[in-house]
């Protein structure tokens, strides 16, 4: 029932948000959206803690500026809130404990797609008349069109998207907690490294290797790793004497996971980003024909500069 | 329990649960769904996809930290590339546009409709 109705209150709330002709009542339209996210997140449940409290900063900083992305009338403004949500989104992504993803996000979106809408937001705009102090906002940004249809279908997505989080969420089975360490098995030289920088072994010491499955001998499960001294013999070390910097880190797990299963993925993504190279360079290219008369008289007329 | 908070992965928070993330994520895709409905601007109608892809890179990642999964986040990767690739074309499409009508508005272009 509370997820219906915060989720009906968001409905209306972005409704009222969304610009239309002169007056309107966003900041209620806000208000409202926000009060029923909150409403919809405290539903959930209420957690406390520190990290708990960054999640909800981020959560409802990326929806109010995701709200202000889409009822924002001018496009830059709407363009700059939503580096503010890719900033929210890589917060909750720290909080994941996902920080390759979390920058990779900031320098991929922030930097590097926004700034691409930046420039075209610049390029496509009519500049301000000489005697105009700001460029008059364009209808077709300050009107929104067939809020209403639009609000209703998407909230009522959005609350049958969520209705198994408030029912059946706690019924959930619970994942089985998955080993990161495990992947050590694939890297017996990254073990040499760390056991050598912290003098635990001596240079030419190597990771022993399973007789049977010819795998080097690092158990994750009971956390040994086998070693074959230079000097001759074995040395064995425990789960305890494990430094640090041994446990798989986000990153390498990440790295391990990309390139072992799903290199053929990476070949595809590589193959779309060229596509797309070709096609906006094809595509940017083409002149339009009719311009170009106009072109040339504006560079007769104004001599060339502007 | 121990283990996996030693293990590089920070103990999962005691109550903010998937649940939280994907109520986020959702209203996230809705909100940039609201805002593909209902803005008239090309440029802001792109935007507003890549609003989706946020949120759908927020439920990716949420599924892959509960299930101690690194597929999560090696999906985020493909979705920014496929993003990437989607707003080089999207916006050679809309300055290609803008060179015709001198307008961003999509009704400009109704005359395409089916």
């Amino acid at each position: 029932m509370l997820l219906y109705g915060s989720v009906a209150l968001g409905g209306v709330g972005v409704w009222l948000a969304l610009p239309r002709g002169k007056r309107t009542p966003q900041v209620l339209g806000a208000l409202l959206a926000g009060a029923a996210g909150g409403m919809a997140l405290l539903g959930l449940g209420l957690a406390g803690g520190l990290a708990n409290l960054y999640f909800y900063v981020f959560a409802l900083m990326g929806l109010g500026a995701a709200l202000k992305v889409i009822t924002h009338p001018r496009p830059v403004y709407a363009a700059l809130y939503f580096i503010l949500t890719v900033l929210a989104a890589a917060g909750l992504f720290l909080i994941l404990s996902a920080e390759f993803m979390a920058f990779a996000l900031i320098i991929v979106y922030a930097g590097a797609i926004l700034i691409t809408y930046l420039f075209v937001i610049m390029l496509a705009t009519q500049a301000p008349e000489e005697g105009q102090e700001e460029a008059a906002q364009a209808p077709y940004d300050t009107n929104a069109r067939e809020p209403f249809i639009a609000c209703a279908a998407s909230f009522l997505l959005l609350g049958v998207l969520t209705t198994m989080m408030f029912r059946g969420a706690g019924q959930l089975e619970k994942a089985a907690p998955l080993n990161p360490d495990a992947l050590l098995v694939q890297m017996p030289r990254k073990v040499e490294n760390v056991l050598r920088a912290h003098g635990m072994i001596e240079a030419g010491d190597k990771v022993a290797h399973d007789e049977r499955t010819g795998r080097p001998a690092i158990d994750a499960e009971a956390g040994t790793i086998t070693v074959n001294r230079k000097s001759g013999g074995t040395r064995v070390f425990t789960k305890d004497q494990w430094p640090a910097d041994m446990h798989v880190k986000n990153i390498e797990g990440l790295g391990f996971d990309l390139l072992r299963e799903h290199p053929g993925t990476i070949e595809i993504a590589g193959v779309i980003l060229l596509m797309a190279m070709l096609g906006a360079v094809v595509l940017s290219r083409k002149q339009v024909q009719i311009d170009e008369d106009e072109k040339q008289k504006q560079a007769l007329g104004d001599g060339g500069g502007r | 329990m121990m283990t996996l908070a030693q293990s590089g992965f920070p103990e999962v928070m005691s109550q903010v649960t998937l649940a939280h993330y994907l109520f986020v994520s959702g209203a996230m895709f809705t909100i940039g769904l609201v805002g593909f409905l209902t803005r008239r601007n090309l440029i802001i109608m792109f935007l507003c996809t890549e609003l989706m892809f946020q949120a759908a890179g927020i439920a990716l990642v949420a599924f892959g930290r509960f299930h101690l999964d690194f597929t999560g986040q090696t999906f985020v990767i493909f979705v920014l590339t496929v993003a990437a690739a989607e707003a080089a074309m999207a916006l050679a499409l809309v300055v290609l546009l803008f060179r015709r009508r001198e307008s961003l508005d999509a009704e400009a272009w109704r005359e395409m409709r089916g």
